[in-house]
């Protein structure tokens, strides 16, 4: 249920940015979402859609958004390997030391407006 | 249609306000721990076992965190503790600038070692930032023994896991090396302490471990990962 607060984060980030471009409309909305940052996109698409609806800049915005795999890089053997429910075990040398290479995301990355 | 890039981290207003509290808490001293569970895990009686077990060798105060009601911070408060009471009215979470708000109520002069305690809940916590040096996850022996692995994301952002309750393994079924290995395979760096707050076991390894992160000897080795 943390996705409407995350909705209303997205949507003061990006009447921010429309105010400095001076946009009359935004029309669509880019984010990163890693698959390991606890976000539920279909929960967070309806929440934001909700949000820009009431909102004369945002209304009709279109969210894109971008999953990232978790996957983490293997310090003893130097492979990346994807992470599979979050258990971060390297698939190649077993080892345990790794350093997580992309999944927790949580980006607004642009808009387009007019 | 024009596009202009934004690059910014969804929660950014949340992280800068965390920044700025960890920032003031360190400047004083003061070591933080943001405590989170499920519903019923036992934090509140871990804190208060912990704030008496500790009078007169640390200060502690607490930040409780609840969707309604001042009666956990009652209990702290009677145990000793400097205490604030936060009330979401219904957020799943607590937010930074919720513990900004609370840290003007709290005489930071008087203690060393802060607890936030979150409200009971397993997945929302794990993502907002409250200026805490380390996370720490609590489970407890009544309920499932698969938390860590149903609730993967908790168990990854914490760097210390309290299992409380450990004085019902005879009557319940949960397998605790089990939960042992699924959190270790998430987060095989994950500090685990086995605990009951009712019997008082494993509550003395569990406040020296907190003597020594309060002032600093095992700080170093815990530093939250991003």
């Amino acid at each position: 249920m943390h996705e409407l607060a995350i909705a209303q984060s997205i949507v003061e980030a990006v009447e921010d940015k429309a105010a400095e471009c001076n946009a009359a409309r935004v029309k669509g909305v880019r984010l990163q979402i890693g698959e390991a940052s606890g976000v539920v996109t279909d929960s967070l698409t309806f929440c934001f859609e909700m949000l820009a609806s009431l909102d004369p800049i945002l209304e009709g915005a279109q969210l894109f958004i971008d999953t990232l795999p978790h996957r983490a890089y293997c310090r003893h053997c130097a492979s990346e390997f994807r992470i599979k429910n979050f258990v971060a075990q390297c698939p190649a040398c077993k080892e345990w030391t790794n350093e997580i290479v992309s999944g927790t995301e949580m980006q607004v990355v642009e808009m387009e407006f007019e | 249609m024009p596009k202009i890039t934004i690059a910014q981290n969804i929660l950014a207003a949340n992280d800068t306000i965390a920044q700025d509290i960890q920032q003031l808490l360190t400047s004083r001293e003061i070591r933080t721990i943001n405590l989170m569970s499920s519903p019923g895990a036992g934090k509140t009686t871990l804190l208060e076992r912990t704030i008496e077990l500790l009078r007169g060798k640390l200060d502690i105060g607490v930040i409780e965190g609840d969707i309604e009601t001042g009666t956990d911070a009652e209990r702290i408060e009677a145990a000793g503790a400097e205490t604030v009471q936060i009330n979401t009215r219904g957020a799943c979470h607590l937010e930074a600038h919720m513990i900004r708000d609370a840290l003007a109520e709290i005489n930071l002069a008087k203690i060393r070692l802060l607890f936030v305690e979150n409200i009971g809940n397993l997945v929302c916590p794990a993502s907002w930032k409250l200026g805490e040096d380390i996370r720490i996850v609590m489970a407890s022996t009544t309920e499932g023994d698969e938390k860590p692995a149903k609730y993967p994301q908790m168990f990854a952002v914490s760097q210390v896991m309290i299992v409380n309750k450990i004085d019902l393994l005879p009557y319940v079924d949960y397998e605790i090396e089990k939960v042992r290995k699924q959190a270790l395979e998430i987060n095989p760096n994950l500090r685990i302490f086995e605990v009951s707050c009712r019997t008082g076991e494993g509550l003395d390894a569990w406040c020296e471990w907190l003597i020594a992160f309060a002032y600093g000897k095992t700080y170093e080795r815990l530093v939250v990962s991003e």
